[in-house]
């Protein structure tokens, strides 16, 4: 199963990167040019998703033992059994696994940290000067909307997903199929991809970052935990931290867009029409 | 001292008479219930402005547009837009009233969302103010489009443009800003 889910996770990097370059270069110039996917994006998001995938594997494992001795102490009723000896081996146990799953995110969450940061920055970067400096107003809506037109062909409304909480690797597969389910039509603009992107990728550096800060305070109290064998609230915190950040544990938004519908003719077409 | 007071007097009811007389004036002119169809009630809107009630205009659109939404129909779209070339060919507005009167309420593009500067320097600033805009614009297409001309797949578009344009200008929005710290 898992040799499998590598598989398509290699596959999906693979023709992540061919299909923004084949939409970028296939995206008809219906407004300003915009260059906001060049090689350098595109290899940033290909190193992210990667690094994101590595990180899960090395983590998903840990988190279940930790969710199923969490369970077994709470089922146990280990809750305030302080003297019991089982109870006790229990949570050195349960102190345990959290400590190795520290030390993995105190290893891996540098890289994780610098993919996500370079994605962020190299986005931010196009973001600014595509949309933000050689764009006017009414040419970002032109931009839009020569994307946003084409949806009354369309059955199915796209869903953006927005920023939820989903798996970190899972998030690109959707840039993927948002990307390459509309090559022909190219409905979805790379503008409206770009930004929801970089928005998440902003929020993740954050949740990183603050994560950051704590695994060394929580591996210290651990550490002098282990000796009185206890669950502290940190440890719960910690731990749904990365499972939000990894994993996500938020349902996901509602998509932005609304059901369309098929138009039966050509509109009148006003002079006055900008 | 009794001179003085007539005088006073007679000048205050000369005033009185005077500004009675041109509001009576202005009220009877300009004031006019439109309430038959569409195509009617414009020319007589069109007479009205012609002959020196062009500040009525705006409340002779809201009986247009409540005219056009209790007798939907695809073709009143093209009625208002003749009717707004027509008044702007008679100078009573510009073209660019003409225009952004039009598009507010007929167009999936949003007036709130113009302007020639680059977006960083033009719309971040004042991104709250234009969503916010865009937001009131989106209830005059619905009148517009659905009410008045049937067309709720051009809404929807306008619909789908908005949360667009929040999520783009969040981001890139934010992507000005950062260049600045």
């Amino acid at each position: 199963m898992k040799t499998r889910s590598k598989f398509i996770t290699t596959c999906f990097s693979a023709a992540l990167v061919t299909s923004l370059m084949a939409t970028t270069a296939a995206a008809k110039p219906t407004g300003p040019v915009m260059r906001l996917f060049p090689t350098t994006v595109l290899e940033d998001i290909r190193e992210t998703s990667e690094v994101a995938e590595e990180m899960e594997n090395n983590i998903q494992d840990v988190i279940t033992r930790l969710d199923l001795q969490q369970q077994l102490f709470v089922e146990s009723q280990c809750a305030g059994a302080d003297e019991d000896p089982g109870c006790e081996r229990i949570a050195k146990q349960l102190g345990a696994t959290y400590l190795e799953m520290l030390g993995i995110m105190t290893a891996k969450l540098p890289d994780m940290e610098r993919a996500v940061s370079n994605t962020r920055n190299s986005l931010e970067k196009r973001l600014r000067v595509e949309l933000g400096q050689n764009s006017t107003p009414t040419s970002l809506q032109d931009a839009l909307l020569g994307t946003v037109s084409n949806i009354k062909t369309e059955k199915d409304p796209i869903a953006l997903r927005g920023r939820s909480g989903v798996r970190l690797s899972d998030r690109f597969k959707e840039y993927y199929d948002l990307v390459a389910t509309r090559q022909n039509g190219a409905n979805q603009s790379l503008a409206v991809i770009a930004s929801d992107i970089y928005l998440d990728m902003d929020e993740a550096s954050h949740l990183i970052a603050a994560t950051q800060e704590e695994i060394g305070r929580a591996t210290l109290m651990e550490q002098l935990n282990q000796s009185f064998g206890q669950i502290t609230p940190e440890m719960t915190e910690v731990v749904n931290g990365v499972k939000s950040i990894l994993f996500g544990e938020t349902p996901g938004d509602a998509p932005i867009a609304s059901a369309p519908l098929l138009a039966e003719e050509m509109p009148f077409v006003s002079p006055l029409e900008f | 001292m009794t001179f003085r007071y007539l005088s006073s007097l007679s000048i205050t009811l000369a005033a009185l008479l005077l500004s009675a007389c041109a509001s009576t004036q202005v009220a009877d002119t300009c004031s006019v219930s439109l309430k038959s169809n569409l195509a009617y009630s414009m020319r007589m809107a069109e007479s009205k402005l012609s002959t020196g009630c062009e500040y009525s205009l705006d409340n002779y659109l809201d009986q247009l547009l409540d005219i056009a939404a209790n007798n939907p129909d695809s073709d009143n779209r093209r009625q208002f837009s003749d009717f707004l070339v027509r008044i702007s060919d008679q100078g009573v507005i510009s073209k660019r009233q003409a225009k952004s009167t039009y598009n507010r309420y007929f167009n999936v593009k949003f007036v709130s969302l113009t302007g020639e500067y680059n977006t960083c320097s033009q719309t971040c600033p004042v991104k709250s103010r234009v969503l916010a805009d865009m937001q009131s614009e989106l209830l005059d297409k619905e009148l517009g489009l659905v009410q008045a001309s049937q067309d709720s797949a051009s809404y929807y578009r306008a619909d789908h443009l908005l949360k667009e344009v929040q999520l783009v200008l969040e981001a890139t929005c934010r992507a000005c800003e950062s260049e600045t710290l």
